[in-house]
């Protein structure tokens, strides 16, 4: 099993009556809440982290792509993965992912992912996506009936554009290019490729045919989530595809302590911070055409299977209490111990072989994130190596696979995390 | 007893619906032809019947809306204006008179622009088509209901229920609703968006035929202040603005829209 570090870059310091003054984190939330200088300060303290997290063990440090939204400012995931790519040795770099749609021409994400392939010396993990509706739509202002056809247009270029080593021209609908000719090539002939989705049929079929490692990554937790990772894993046997876990990847957030108790102190509060500050206003949530009416027929009839409409709102309330949190599967709170047994649960129950570990979450404090990855690395990781370990992994850079390998089965040279806030031993 | 019936016709393959009324006899009349808005089309509304009174009523379904097909051939503007030239020659009707309302404004202006021998005289009611800075034009796909019914009735307590619209086999409850509200705005987000305007403004000085520009004085979709820009746009344009009305005034004064409509065309 695999584990990836990842955090959304979410603003910290929005006022606490922002969801009742605002009912949108997204597209149209003023500008004027946010302090350039505060989020450099916060850019910094993510780098700080991956580069921790790389040296803790994880295989994979995941950055991604979203826009106009204090939930996570990260409008070019490349840029963010050019940082950690020249700061860090051995996790893979996965960029999950470029919103294929929303670059022009597309081989500016050939282009870009091969440079940081290369500067990374092959541990690039390419993730195409489709974008929320807020993203890609709204903000970027594509056609929603037409997102889907230019994503798989931009996708085929850009993997020929890794591929053929001849010069080609591009006649596609989106696209029409003389000379592509890209410049750098990746290391990996090509990287891995992930594509996340939210339960469309359309992505299940794609990722199903071309054996890419499908992504659910949600924030809803395990219920909400189960229906539909169920109903992928179905889907691919049906159509007679690869049930190798590790083509399934999955957001979790994680709040490691050393009691109990301390990781309700220590985390309640950035939990609800970023449940409550991350409204999504139902106007920006489905543009006509974003999903096919397959898919709308589908989502019916899955309906609210797994998490009821009311458990929904007082997530987004921040009615629930930390606990509640934790046993709806929002988040994975608690001992170490605790922690492992849920995740081993979790994984096996849904067939997923990439953790995507969420260990900053809304305002939370660096030196807390800090000792969650410190901990999550030394005592949860290494007592979950064993699941899916007879299944290859061929989802996952060959290169970043070999040097965390190496370095767990180095001596190890670590001591007990400090605990933050004066928590005593 | 309503005239307009519903006929299914082929076209490059894909079957597609229309409301035709046939000729009137002893009429020699242009006959019309009246192109729907980005929701739906509005059926056999008592409007149309009152228009085919004098003159044949054509009133196809785009395609990819309800139950006609061919959605997938049309990518953009210049492609739903291919479509409708290639329907009027086939249905041996030219020239027509053009009612369009909204989309089928916009649609209509084009298709005035580049068929100059199809349109005799063009309607554009609530039309979509230009851009204007000052006054832009609200975003519809972000409307709950209860706005866009706002936006589109002056008196939206007196609204009915449910628009009129041309029923689609097999849609009879809310889901199916739901997938095809949005199958139908999902075609309609070829033309506009995210903005309304598809670079019309530019060739509107080629538009010979006769404008009359029918607007709601309260319109919430398209602000009343597109009225006079189409207006003044085109060679031979005037607006005719309807008080009592928004983005619907042949729902909401049927009555009013067709007099103004009739001495135009007459």
């Amino acid at each position: 099993m695999k584990f990836h570090w990842f955090a959304e870059v979410t603003y910290p310091d929005l006022p606490a009556d922002f969801p009742q003054r605002h009912d949108s984190s997204w597209v149209d939330i003023p500008a004027s809440l946010a302090d350039p200088r505060r989020v450099g300060e916060v850019y910094r303290m993510f780098v700080r982290l991956m580069v921790q997290a790389d040296r803790w063990g994880f295989d994979g440090l995941a950055v991604n792509e979203h826009h106009q939204t204090s939930f996570a400012m990260t409008p070019s995931p490349n840029l963010l993965a050019a940082s950690l790519a020249s700061m860090t040795e051995r996790a893979a770099i996965l960029v999950i992912g470029d919103s294929l749609a929303l670059y022009n021409p597309p081989t500016r994400v050939a282009e870009e992912l091969a440079y940081l392939d290369c500067l990374s010396d092959g541990r690039v993990i390419a993730g195409f996506v489709f974008g929320t509706p807020m993203d890609s739509t709204f903000s970027y202002g594509v056609p929603p009936v037409e997102l889907r056809d230019r994503v798989n247009e931009a996708r085929e270029l850009v993997l020929r554009a890794w591929r053929e080593p001849e010069p080609f021209a591009f006649n596609g609908r989106y696209t029409k290019l003389r000379y592509v000719n890209v410049w750098p090539r990746p290391i990996q002939q090509p990287p891995p490729i992930w594509v996340p989705g939210s339960g469309s049929v359309e992505t299940w079929d794609l990722v199903t045919d071309n054996d890419y490692c499908y992504g659910h990554l949600s924030f809803s937790g395990l219920r909400a989530a189960r229906p539909v990772v169920e109903g992928y894993w179905d889907h691919v046997a049906s159509r007679g595809g690869n049930l190798n876990p590790h083509r399934m990847a999955f957001t979790q957030i994680c709040c490691v302590a050393p009691t109990d108790a301390d990781a309700e102190r220590l985390y309640a509060d950035a939990v609800r911070y970023f449940y409550t500050h991350n409204p999504q206003a139902a106007r920006f949530l489905a543009p006509p055409g974003y999903h096919t009416p397959a898919t709308m027929v589908a989502q019916f009839a899955r309906g609210n299977a797994g998490l009821s409409a009311e458990d929904r709102r007082r997530a987004a309330s921040g009615e629930m209490s930390f606990w509640e949190y934790d046993e709806k599967g929002y988040i994975v709170a608690g001992t170490p111990e605790r922690v492992r047994q849920r995740l081993r649960e979790l994984a096996v129950d849904l067939r997923v072989g990439q953790l995507i570990a969420t260990l900053h979450m809304g305002d939370l404090a660096e030196e807390v994130a800090a000792m969650n990855t410190e901990l999550f690395g030394r005592e949860v990781i290494p007592y979950l190596r064993d699941l899916w370990a007879d299944e290859e992994d061929r989802w996952t850079p060959m290169a970043s696979q070999r040097r965390v390998a190496a370095a767990a089965s180095a001596p190890a040279a670590a001591s007990a995390p400090a605990m933050p806030g004066g928590g005593g031993a | 007893m309503s005239t307009l019936e519903l006929v299914e016709l082929e076209l490059d393959g894909a079957r597609v619906r229309a409301l035709d009324s046939g000729g009137v006899p002893g009429s020699d009349a242009a006959p019309l032809l009246y192109l729907h808005d980005a929701e739906h089309h509005p059926g056999p509304a008592p409007f149309l019947e009152a228009l085919a009174e004098r003159r044949r009523v054509i009133a196809p379904e785009y395609p990819g809306y309800g139950a006609s097909e061919g959605g997938e051939r049309i990518a953009e503007l210049s492609d739903l204006v291919l479509y409708l030239r290639r329907l009027a020659g086939g249905l041996d009707a030219a020239p027509l008179d053009v009612v369009g309302h909204g989309l089928g404004g916009m649609v209509g202006a084009e298709l005035a622009i580049w068929c100059p021998q199809l349109v005799r005289r063009l309607v554009l009611v609530g039309a979509y088509g230009l851009w204007l800075d000052d006054v832009p034009v609200p975003d519809p796909y972000t409307m709950s209901p209860d706005e866009r019914r706002r936006a589109q009735w002056h008196d939206a307590g007196a609204a009915p229920e449910q628009e009129p619209m041309l029923a689609v086999p097999g849609v009879d409850d809310e889901h199916a609703r739901a997938v095809l509200r949005a199958q139908n705005l999902a075609m309609s987000t070829k033309f506009l968006w995210p903005l309304p305007e598809r670079g019309t403004v530019r060739r509107l000085h080629a538009l010979e035929a006769p404008v009359l520009v029918v607007h709601g004085e309260a319109d919430g979709l398209v602000p009343p202040a597109y009225a006079e820009a189409w207006a003044a746009a085109v060679p031979q344009g005037r607006v005719e603005l309807m008080v009592g009305a928004a983005h619907l005034p042949m729902l909401e004064r049927p009555t009013d829209f067709v007099a103004v409509v009739e001495r135009f065309l007459s």
